[in-house]
């Protein structure tokens, strides 16, 4: 009985030091995840909302434009408004925290959408796009790339209910344990 | 008694030594494995954080400005018959190009916290934290840029000596730009 009751008691001992180097360990982890996290969080959403909001002040700015100049009836302006609409209905902030997954919010298909409009906007006007960057191009690849992914996975029957329940800027959790890259974020 | 040690008294050191190195061990099992447990738990919500209370702000602000001038530029270009034109068109090809040159790197505020915690590791273990890949690799681009900037500056025989832009020089540029607008009668909504 009592050699039972040592080994038990050692066991115990053996997880009682594991517990607290675990959670000491996990409170510098939070710290850890939450820096990094941050800096890329910053440098997405900035990125994302520069190029959102040159469409916006471009917008507006014809806008006003248009309406100096008497034309505000035009077909333009209504072009102006479809991506002003657009633009307003795209999240300011990451959809994966402030909504519950069953959120009907599809960003890659909203951000392809505001792009085509301000390109028809842009030629209903007759003036040149601005130009992408190569790293927009870059994304809007990848995004092609996932558009015909989640196509794929819409054919599987076994998504199911999850349909909708694609991550946005979703952190993959696997990839945390690699440097993060921005190919771990899914737009 | 019931302890075996009791009779062994010689040993009790050797059982300290070899007691502590089992708690040392377990204790750095736990935390290597609650390190890679909390920062997986934790990264999404600083993601989250950074993007709407840091990124997206920014980025909409500079977007809008960027925007909004390079309409006015166009705006002036195609115009005709407007009074002191070609000012104003120096003006705008001024505030268009220099808001250009501003990078997220410039205008974003310090992470305080990050940069707290870098410290206490540097003077703890006198190492450095390592920037993620991606950020890393933008601001050694950036460096890049700055010094062929430079280079070329000083080629053309250019005494000036590119400086960053800063947030105040953008709160300058986007004043300078309401200015232009005003004057130009585009009754603009600022945010």
């Amino acid at each position: 009985m009592d050699t039972d009751f040592d080994l038990e008691s050692l066991v115990n001992v053996e997880q009682t030091f594991y517990d607290e180097g675990y959670q000491n360990g996990f409170s510098h982890g939070r710290i850890h995840g939450l820096i990094e996290g941050r800096a890329l969080g910053r440098e997405k959403g900035f990125e994302m909302w520069e190029e959102l909001g040159f469409y916006e002040g471009f917008a507006k700015t014809w806008m006003a434009v248009l309406v100096k100049q008497g034309k505000s009836d035009e077909r333009a302006s209504q072009h102006i408004r479809y991506l002003l609409d657009t633009i307003s209905h795209f999240p300011r902030v990451n959809p994966s925290a402030s909504e519950p997954a069953s959120e009907e919010l599809d960003i890659p298909k909203l951000l392809r959408q505001i792009r085509s409009r301000y390109k028809v906007l842009c030629s209903s006007l007759g003036v040149r796009p601005r130009l992408q960057s190569a790293e927009v191009a870059a994304m809007e690849d990848k995004e092609e790339d996932d558009t015909r992914m989640e196509e794929d996975e819409v054919r599987t029957p076994t998504r199911g209910t999850l349909g909708s329940a694609i991550p946005v800027w979703k952190i993959d959790k696997n990839g945390m344990k690699k440097p993060v890259t921005n190919q771990d974020l899914s737009f | 008694m019931d302890s075996p040690w009791d009779e062994n008294p010689e040993n009790s050191t050797h059982n300290d030594i070899e007691w502590s190195r089992i708690s040392s061990e377990f204790t750095n099992v736990g935390y290597r494995e609650g390190i890679t447990a909390g920062k997986e738990a934790a990264s999404q919500e600083g993601f989250d954080a950074g993007f709407a209370n840091v990124g997206v702000p920014i980025g909409r602000e500079l977007g809008l400005l960027r925007g909004t001038s390079s309409v006015v530029l166009a705006f002036l270009k195609s115009s005709a018959d407007i009074d002191e034109k070609a000012q104003m068109l120096t003006e705008a090809q001024e505030i268009s190009s220099q808001l250009s040159r501003v990078r997220f790197s410039d205008i974003m505020p310090r992470d305080i916290e990050a940069e707290e915690h870098a410290r206490e590791h540097l003077e703890a273990e006198g190492i450095e934290l390592d920037m993620n890949e991606v950020i890393a690799d933008k601001r050694e681009v950036e460096g890049l840029e700055d010094m062929l900037a430079n280079l070329s500056a000083y080629n053309g025989k250019s005494k000036e000596k590119h400086a960053r832009p800063t947030i105040d020089d953008v709160q300058c540029l986007k004043d300078r730009l309401r200015l232009l607008t005003n004057r130009l009668d585009l009754g603009i909504a600022w945010s």
